[in-house]
């Protein structure tokens, strides 16, 4: 048996439309957690105000954001995993008639950033990324819709043998900089070391990562663990109105490089829109988040 | 943190009685748009290029996107529901919005993270709170709309609009900046500042204690 087109294009739209509608498990067990740490009175009230929209949301059927976002796709396929049609056209055909069928509708967010034009569809949309997974028999397709709200606080430099201290404030520096602005708390991907591409691409795979699970070296694990209370020591706080709860989580991947070390710093805003499933070879489709 | 209940479009004493960090609770009408372009137009507008759709003096303006559609019947107002409402980023239309404060006699702007000092300053004058809606709030934001009343610029796209709204219980909403000159924006990026050397000392010493546990420093 072998993956079909039509399984794709089904499962990435049905993971596209459930991430708008509720926020992962995760993400709500953090709430409840800041709302029991957290110290300043507003801030509970916020905390509490956005576990009630997500449940409202998730009970009703109905949006969290009124930014779906752009759809963004991490598709890791499995070497002996079997394909009987076209993957990337899937894709784009499932979003294609799902923006035709969803309810509530969507807005057009898919932006032509030459002109600035809005609609539906635009080039290479939805953003999708391929990885091979080595000896797997399935496809994983996680969905993570990304909007202006979170995604344009974004960031990355590149250093010279740089050493922890240095990250460290870098990310301090990018954490500042997006201040109140990204609807905090965030979850926020570090991607350090291999190349610009690829820190990119690992700061933005880490905030995949569900929270409170820690980098598996305990070097990296220390790092996060700090870098968290670090940034909670700011005080943006929920919604950037003041608070203990700035970060819920930073995950830190990284690679080997050269002595230029591109550190790349990325955003989920609190309501961290993220569902994932597989697709086996004998039409199993499993829910994974 | 006090819970105050008050009509909108709000009046410059209601604006001026508001302290940071209260919670808002809204009834009545409120005007909102998520679109920049829009922005651009209201300026336009203030410079005679065109006329205002609507009455824009001394409204409350929020930065909320809305999907609305029609509904086939007229129910005193546009025959429009509105499907969903939630806040954008504000501090793009940092350019404008002293402006439009200004100029409009606006007594409540909001939607999500702030504006920038010569807003706050246009606040102050014209008697101005900033109101901050919970990002991602949709659900609930949406639960308090009772009637669109009018819709401006037709012609943009859906969340570019101006939307004239009556809405009941809309809220409650956090006054992030005040009509005084005070902004929890502005603060919150003081205090993260300020707090930066200790920071780096914190992170500094758990550095030092993981790579050496045996280090005096207190983990």
């Amino acid at each position: 048996m072998a993956i079909t087109f039509e399984q794709i294009k089904h499962v990435t739209a049905e993971l596209y439309s459930r991430s708008l509608r509720g926020i992962p498990a995760d993400a709500m067990q953090a709430l409840k957690e800041a709302d029991q740490a957290e110290t300043h009175e507003t801030a509970r009230h916020t905390l509490r105000i956005m576990i009630q929209s997500a449940q409202e949301a998730q009970s009703s059927g109905s949006f969290v954001c009124s930014d779906a976002g752009i759809p963004v796709y991490f598709v890791r396929v499995g070497t002996q995993a079997r394909f009987s049609g076209d993957v990337r056209r899937a894709v784009t055909e499932g979003f294609d008639d799902l923006v035709q069928t969803i309810q509530p509708p969507l807005l057009t967010h898919v932006t032509n950033p030459m002109t600035n034009e809005r609609g539906y569809k635009g080039k290479d949309m939805p953003i999708v990324t391929f990885d091979l997974v080595d000896g797997s028999d399935c496809v994983d397709i996680t969905c993570s819709p990304k909007a202006l709200g979170s995604g344009r606080w974004a960031a990355l430099e590149i250093f010279s043998f740089p050493d922890l201290g240095t990250i460290e404030q870098y990310i301090l520096d990018v954490v500042a900089r997006a201040g109140s602005q990204p609807c905090p708390p965030v979850v926020i991907g570090v991607g350090i070391g291999g190349t610009f591409d690829y820190a990119a691409k690992m700061a933005k795979e880490a905030t995949l990562r569900p929270i409170g699970q820690h980098h598996p070296e305990p070097m990296v694990a220390a790092m996060e663990s700090r870098l968290r209370a670090g940034i909670n020591m700011m005080g943006f706080g929920p919604m950037g109105t003041g608070g203990d709860s700035t970060a819920s989580a930073v995950h830190i991947n990284y690679a080997a490089g050269h002595g230029f070390t591109p550190v790349a710093v990325a955003f989920n805003c609190w309501i961290n829109r993220r569902t994932r499933a597989r697709i086996h070879n004998d039409g199993r489709i499993e829910t994974i988040e | 943190m006090q819970t105050h209940r008050m009509n909108f479009p709000l009046s410059e004493a209601d604006a001026r009685k508001l302290q940071l960090g209260d919670q808002v609770v809204m009834d009545g009408e409120i005007i909102v748009t998520a679109g920049l372009p829009t922005h651009h137009r209201l300026v336009d507008c203030l410079d005679g290029q065109e006329p205002f759709p609507f009455e824009m003096r001394g409204q409350s303006l929020f930065h909320l996107g809305s999907y609305s559609r029609e509904t086939g019947t007229t129910k005193g107002g546009q025959d429009l529901d509105i499907v969903y409402i939630n806040p954008t980023t504000s501090t793009r239309f940092n350019p404008v919005m002293p402006r439009l404060i200004d100029k409009l006699q606006l007594h409540a702007v909001g939607g999500k993270g702030g504006l920038d000092k010569l807003s706050v300053a246009a606040m102050q004058k014209t008697g101005c709170v900033y109101l901050s809606f919970l990002g991602g709030g949709a659900a609930l934001h949406t639960q308090a709309i009772r009637q669109v009343l009018q819709v401006g610029w037709a012609d943009m796209l859906m969340h570019y609009r101006l939307v004239r709204l009556r809405v009941e219980g809309l809220g409650p909403v956090t006054v992030a900046i005040d009509a005084h000159g005070n902004s929890i924006y502005a603060s919150a990026q003081a205090t993260a500042q300020a707090n930066r050397p200790s920071i780096s000392k914190f992170l500094d010493e758990q550095r030092a204690h993981f790579m050496n546990p045996s280090s005096k420093t207190n983990p």
